[in-house]
């Protein structure tokens, strides 16, 4: 047996392992072993942008966020533009940084309330059926829609002003969504046995909502919000009409100091900007918020796999 | 007659008095409840009224946006030099109050014509790759990069596209079709609105494929069909309601994308004729001009048309997909 093995060629065992023996036997194991080689040629073909993209803007931008030289590294996350825009991304960086807290202080409470209360507090029927689809909706509303409204509503009608209250109100809404559902999956999630158990003990609704329930769906919780941060850090559109534009970081809440830049907004700038080493800062502020945006979404990927791994 | 009436209306009145004073009633006794209650009973009965509000804010936002950017639209639609017709009528130009956005719609409707018809095919085919023939060892890695893919952000995507892209559309396929063409085209648009969707389909596809019993696939590999006869006969249109609802999901994305979009295709306000002609979308025109447009009251209204008419479709893109969905669940009932 050994022996027949071995006689056989390694080009053999090399067809027989990647099954082109198969392939040979009938015309539908041959076309059977075609899909299969086309559906996988798709597969690189669907993953090729991804590195290309990396290559490119590592390729360009690596220097400026990993270099030692004068403006470069950490000096380029750390100094303001200044006179010609030759410095570093400092009011961007601040700005996406202030701009995601503010909106996640709005967002993440209403969204998380919002969620328990349509859980716990509610039966299942038709608010519920009304809430869930308004929550689609707004997760499908393209994101130059929302900026629109953000300056119609809160800059024009509301007398807001751009800035940065405005602008982070509008990534507020964009996190809603996001949030309220990933929650309410994580609320379903927690076994009624834990609730009851709690009520039993004459804790109230709200006790319990707030202290078992939402305890257990934190995980979840932490998932669906850092998926919201996010998907918003790497938002242009909304803030364009939201909130300005600057070369410092804003001063004051309300009127032009409230004006405040951000990362995917200084890209767009520099790179419609002839200026050639323009072209290298936008890649490096590309490269620095792409990290940031997989890291958070590692983060929350690694989050949820432990926490379905917990639950199964 | 009348004597019917009024005993109707005494009725009415009575029924009316009824309800006030259950109503009342109602109102008065949870007030007395709230009165008598201690600590955790009063904030119990605080959180759930404070929960409520929270929980209608989404639906609030929605109702706000489509009664904003309806109040801004309305001066277009009701002025004699606007009106309804702006919606066909091709020739935009504000400063001959001329308002047409017809070109925008269709430039939109062909970039997102040529995104989806090449994210479909080959989104499908990675998603049933993913979930029928994929080695295990492969499918979490290939998994992880396409989640990375869909958390980029679009401005990265227009960065790439604008630096790389266009100059491939410009050197290397535009004299493949004998054309001339400086790179800003709707091909460009199409295409990297087609990366962007690929995540999209082939998540949710690769989702609904999983969701498709093991029984069915045992069942037809055991009347002796190959896995490539049962995958795509048995497993894809058992999923087929999920698959519909990812490309109607990838189209609402693919309409309402913005930044990529901008900075690929040229933005030039004509009706394209071949793939290489540059084109301008809905959402580039509410980007470019708005910041210029608000103190002109027309043409700002103008803009928020196209935006109201961009909600609207997203809307039913929304429905759309919701009803695949429920289709799912009548017909195979796992979805």
């Amino acid at each position: 047996m050994t022996a027949k093995l071995d006689s056989e060629s390694s080009l053999q065992r090399l067809y027989g392992r990647i099954g082109l023996r198969d392939a040979a036997k009938s015309r539908r194991h041959l076309s059977d072993y075609l899909f299969r080689i086309i559906l996988g040629i798709l597969v690189v073909i669907i993953v090729l942008p991804f590195f290309l993209i990396l290559i490119q803007v590592t390729g360009v931008g690596f220097s400026q966020v990993f270099g030692t030289g004068p403006g470069q590294g950490l000096e380029f996350l750390s100094t303001f533009p200044g006179a010609g825009l030759m410095g570093g991304i400092r009011n961007a960086f601040v700005g996406t940084v202030e701009l995601i807290i503010l909106a996640s202080i709005v967002g993440i409470p209403l969204s998380v309330c919002g969620a328990a209360y349509i859980i716990e507090y509610t039966r299942p029927g038709r608010i519920r059926e009304i809430i869930e689809f308004t929550s689609d909706v707004l997760a499908g509303i393209p994101s130059i829609v929302l900026g629109a409204f953000g300056f119609a509503f809160l800059v024009d009608f509301l007398h807001l002003g751009m800035g940065i209250v405005a602008g982070s109100l509008t990534l507020a809404f964009m996190m809603i969504p996001t949030i309220l559902r990933t929650t309410e999956e994580a609320l379903r999630a927690v076994p009624m046995s834990l609730r009851e158990a709690s009520l039993a003990l004459g804790a109230t609704k709200w006790s319990t909502t707030w202290s078992v329930t939402l305890r257990a769906a934190f995980p979840g919780v932490i998932t669906g919000v850092l998926l919201a941060v996010g998907r918003v850090m790497g938002e242009t559109a909304p803030l364009i009409f939201t909130a300005g534009n600057s070369l410092i970081v804003p001063t004051e809440l309300t009127g032009p100091g409230s004006w405040v830049a951000s990362m995917p907004y200084t890209i767009w700038a520099y790179i419609s900007d002839p200026r050639e080493y323009l072209q290298v800062k936008a890649h490096g502020t590309a490269l620095a918020l792409m990290m940031m945006v997989l890291a958070v979404d590692l983060i929350a990927n690694l989050i949820s796999r432990k926490v379905t791994r917990r639950i199964v | 007659m009348v004597e019917q009436n009024e005993s109707a209306n005494i009725k009415d009145d009575e029924a009316n008095r009824a309800l006030m004073t259950s109503v009342r009633g109602a109102f008065f006794k949870s007030i007395s409840d709230f009165r008598n209650a201690d600590r955790p009973g009063k904030i119990d009965r605080i959180g759930r009224i404070g929960l409520l509000v929270p929980a209608v804010a989404s639906t609030l936002i929605i109702v706000l946006i489509l009664a904003f950017l309806w109040y801004e639209s309305v001066p277009i639609f009701v002025s004699p030099i606007g009106g309804p017709g702006i919606i066909v009528s091709p020739t935009w130009d504000p400063n001959r109050d001329l308002y047409g956005i017809a070109i925008f719609i269709v430039g939109s409707l062909m970039c997102t014509g040529i995104a989806v018809g090449l994210a479909v095919p080959l989104g499908i085919g990675g998603a049933l790759f993913l979930s029928e023939f994929c080695p295990i060892r492969l499918r979490q890695p290939i998994k992880m990069i396409i989640e990375m893919m869909a958390a980029i952000p679009s401005i990265v995507y227009g960065l790439w596209a604008y630096l790389v892209l266009v100059p491939f559309v410009k050197n290397n396929i535009a004299p493949l079709a004998q054309s001339t063409s400086n790179g800003l085209s709707l091909l460009a648009g199409g295409l990297i609105l087609a990366i962007m969707l690929l995540p999209t389909v082939v998540t949710i596809s690769a989702d609904a494929l999983q969701t498709v019993p093991m029984s069915f696939r045992e069942a037809s590999l055991a009347l002796g069909a190959t896995q490539s006869e049962t995958s795509r006969k048995v497993v894809l249109s058992a999923a087929l309601p999920g698959v519909g609802a990812a490309v109607v999901l990838s189209l609402g994305r693919a309409v309402g994308e913005t930044m990529a979009v901008l900075m690929v295709t040229g933005n030039s306000l004509q009706i394209p004729y071949s793939l290489f002609d540059p084109t301008y979308v809905m959402t580039s025109i509410i980007t470019n001009q708005l910041g210029y447009a608000f103190v002109f009251p027309l043409w700002r209204s103008a803009l928020f048309a196209v935006a109201f008419i961009l909600l609207i479709m997203s809307v039913c893109f929304t429905l759309t997909a919701k009803l695949f969905i429920r289709w799912g669940m009548k017909t195979r009932g796992y979805i």
